[in-house]
């Protein structure tokens, strides 16, 4: 059985790294089913559906009678995935592995293909909640809400409203991607600086991996949360759902997913209600495939001038991080690229490659149909600024000089050469420079000659 | 990289039009009744649903007189992501399926007797593509769409001009047309369209547990049918049927310009009006005679 420690790179690997009996639980609910059903491989799907009618554990070999030849590195892949997943328990008979559908997961899976899914809460009805914001409304609010968070997550000061994550829940998301050094101001690291460039669904699970990997100190249950998250992404996103169907531990996560941009909190006269955004419908769709990608905004032109067309303050944040922002316009951020603001963010710890990369990501329609659509004298231009700075080598060393002859100072300079450690050498006044490693030998040959 | 990326939707998400067969004179005679085979389909239609949030199923009812959209899982009735929830979609399906039922009844009060009581299929492959093509035209990004038929009533010979026309549409849009036939004699047909585009025939044994044939074969999505098992044809009838008579023949004359097919001999093309040459006696016209033989 493979036992290999997951990297929670997405949320089933986080689930798949649960405990057992906290697996069995999730089970119970429909949801969790269908959202990891839908995140397995295309072969491990299919063998879910066909045994999911098939009582008996069918033997490995059966299993492996369905594949082509070709595709025993699929089944391998497929077959990993279901048991560590625990969809698959294995029965060991006569020396012939056996696999059998969990039965928790089968039956709420069978319910599912009869009768479909039923969520715990209806939506409210239009008499009690009047006017819902509409989906692009929704959508707007969703951004806005995800990009103060960021902004408060990158520089504390900017953010016009702070959200209510306390300052040390804030410190847990921003440990990793901040670096602050003593008194002065944090600045970002360069997993940082690859945080911001991720798309918002990328952003958004690395966040809530941080979220629920800490919440077992805030007193939640880490399974519980996962439920509660993947539930919220079967919700039908601008429907209106209560806030007294959840318990009170849903009721505070709810609050801090507002802050995320997942839900949208609204107040009647006498109830209160949740709306969930596309952001949190995404959160299961984008475990398998991110299928929303943002629009480019930065247009950069052959003279180094650099043109975005945003509103965004987190996007005017991001550009300052390498270049000089000249003004800015109600929708367009105008900036030139220098090399003095590239070396501040090579001081950083930025690279070149990943600002080339940004600017190609994030390039403007227009542009980006042009191949390359960053002009490649910049691109070159950013590299070579880059390497400017590494063209001093720093070797530790040691230097020897006041050789008591030239036939020693010969030997000494051949051992050195020998040992591939002599960075440089004069003949004519005897001196020479030695690697550090090499040192200690260098020392005991000496005295080896002096005897 | 910067290049618009076409292939953002993973290789397993698929599109699937099914084509109902409602023929109301093959189900009065079928040994399996319209009501399990609906909730046969029912529950298979979920499962594709349920594969992947981005499948998208839609269903065409196949009439004796007509045939119609019933059901589309990306229509706003469902919601885009809220598929899942059968009692929506159930409850909307068998209404829109009632509905349609009356109305092809209603249109078939004149029928003459006699006749093959088959259903129009022609009709339903070429809106089901039509469809696709709206798919494909949808943008850069698109799911991968195929054709899942599932019939039962006997072919129409009359039709036969018709399908073979959607039949290669279907193919030069590389799209794989699967069929299920549940009734008592195979379908030419279904046999020739499948094999044609790349899609897989099958004629369940034991129509009781049609749901674990559906899953089994017919939810295997195109990026898996790569490395699985499927069954594979074994003799396609390829019998064509005559523009003339409208008849199911093995052997008759063939128009050299258009390739139009007939029974008999005729002075002049029907289909292109070329002029053929004169009719010769029957034991030199032997070997003129285009063959046409099924290959099994």
């Amino acid at each position: 059985m493979p036992q290999v420690k997951i990297i929670a790179k997405n949320f089933m690997d986080m689930v798949a790294s649960l405990p057992a009996i906290k697996l069995d639980l999730l089970y119970r609910n429909q949801f969790i089913c269908e959202a990891i059903l839908r995140s397995l491989p295309p072969l491990a799907k299919k063998y879910v559906l066909q045994m999911l009618y098939i009582d008996i554990p069918i033997t490995s070999k059966s299993l492996q009678e369905w594949l082509l030849a070709d595709g025993s590195s699929k089944h391998k892949v497929a077959i990993d995935r279901l048991i560590q997943l625990r969809v698959f328990e294995v029965i060991d008979r006569k020396k012939e592995t056996t696999y059998k559908l969990n039965s928790t997961f089968q039956t709420n899976l069978r319910k599912h293909m009869i009768s479909g899914g039923i969520l715990p809460r209806e939506p409210m009805p239009q008499s009690v909640t009047a006017r819902l914001p509409t989906s692009e409304e929704l959508d707007a609010y969703a951004h806005e809400q995800w990009e103060c968070f960021l902004l408060q997550l990158i520089s504390s000061g900017q953010a016009e409203k702070s959200t209510s994550f306390s300052s040390s829940m804030m410190r847990i998301f921003q440990r990793g991607l901040l670096r602050q050094r003593d008194k002065e101001a944090p600045r970002l690291t360069e997993s940082g600086f690859q945080f911001l460039l991720m798309d918002t669904n990328a952003q958004l699970w690395y966040i809530i991996r941080e979220y629920i990997s800490n919440s077992e100190e805030q007193g939640v249950d880490q399974a519980d949360l996962i439920a509660f998250l993947l539930e919220l992404s079967f919700h039908t996103p601008g429907e209106a759902y209560s806030l007294d169907t959840l318990t009170d531990d849903q009721t505070t996560m709810i609050k801090d997913l507002a802050d995320l941009g997942l839900v949208k909190l609204q107040k009647g006269r006498k109830e209160s209600w949740f709306i969930p955004t596309k952001l949190a419908t995404n959160l299961s769709v984008s475990l398998t495939d991110s299928s929303s990608r943002k629009q480019g905004f930065v247009v950069v032109e052959t003279n180094f001038r650099m043109y975005a067309y945003s509103s965004s303050k987190l996007h005017c944040e991001i550009l300052r991080l390498f270049a000089r922002v000249e003004y800015q316009l109600p929708n367009l951020i105008v900036g030139a690229i220098t090399k003095e603001s590239l070396y501040n963010a090579f001081e950083n710890g930025i690279t070149a490659e990943q600002i080339v990369t940004f600017l190609q990501q994030n390039a403007h329609p227009r542009v980006a149909e042009k191949i390359p659509s960053v002009p490649e004298n910049v691109t070159d231009q950013i590299r070579l600024w880059e390497t400017d700075l590494n063209r001093v080598e720093m070797t530790p060393a040691h230097f020897y000089d006041e050789f008591p002859s030239r036939d020693v100072f010969e030997a000494a300079s051949d051992f050195a050469r020998m040992h591939n450690g002599l960075l440089w050498e004069d003949a004519k006044k005897m001196r020479m420079v030695v690697k550090a490693e090499i040192h200690m030998l260098m020392r005991e040959h000496l005295r080896g000659q002096n005897k | 990289m910067a290049s618009a990326p076409s292939k953002l939707y993973a290789d397993d998400v698929s599109v699937v039009v099914v084509l109902l067969d409602t023929n109301p004179f093959f189900w009065s005679s079928s040994s399996l009744s319209f009501s399990q085979f609906l909730s046969h389909v029912l529950a298979f239609l979920n499962a594709i649903l349920t594969l992947n949030q981005l499948n998208q199923v839609v269903v065409i009812a196949t009439g004796y007189n007509s045939c119609d959209y019933v059901f589309d899982s990306s229509s706003d009735l469902n919601r885009s992501f809220e598929n899942g929830r059968m009692p929506v979609m159930c409850s909307s399906l068998l209404q829109k399926l009632e509905e349609f039922l009356i109305k092809d009844e209603q249109l078939s009060k004149e029928e003459p007797e006699g006749k093959i009581k088959s259903s129009l299929f022609s009709g339903s492959l070429s809106m089901a593509l039509c469809y696709i093509q709206r798919v494909f035209r949808s943008g850069a990004l698109h799911p991968h769409p195929r054709i899942l038929c599932l019939q039962g009533s006997p072919d129409g010979p009359e039709q036969y001009v018709a399908i073979m026309n959607a039949i290669f549409s279907a193919q030069r849009s590389s799209v794989p047309i699967d069929s299920c036939f549940i009734g008592s004699q195979n379908s030419a047909f279904l046999q020739q369209a499948s094999y044609i585009t790349g899609g897989v025939h099958h004629k369940p044994q034991n129509l009781d547990g049609l749901f674990q044939y559906l899953m089994t074969i017919f939810a295997t999505d195109l990026h898996s049918r790569s490395f699985i098992h499927l069954p594979k044809p074994v003799g396609v009838d390829f019998r064509a049927s005559c523009f003339c008579h409208k008849n199911t023949i093995d052997m008759g004359y063939i128009c050299s310009v258009c390739l139009s097919i007939f029974c008999k001999h005729h002075k002049k093309c029907s289909t292109c009006g070329s002029v053929f040459g004169q009719a010769q006696t029957e034991a030199a016209s032997a070997s003129d005679k285009k063959r046409k033989t099924p290959e099994t």
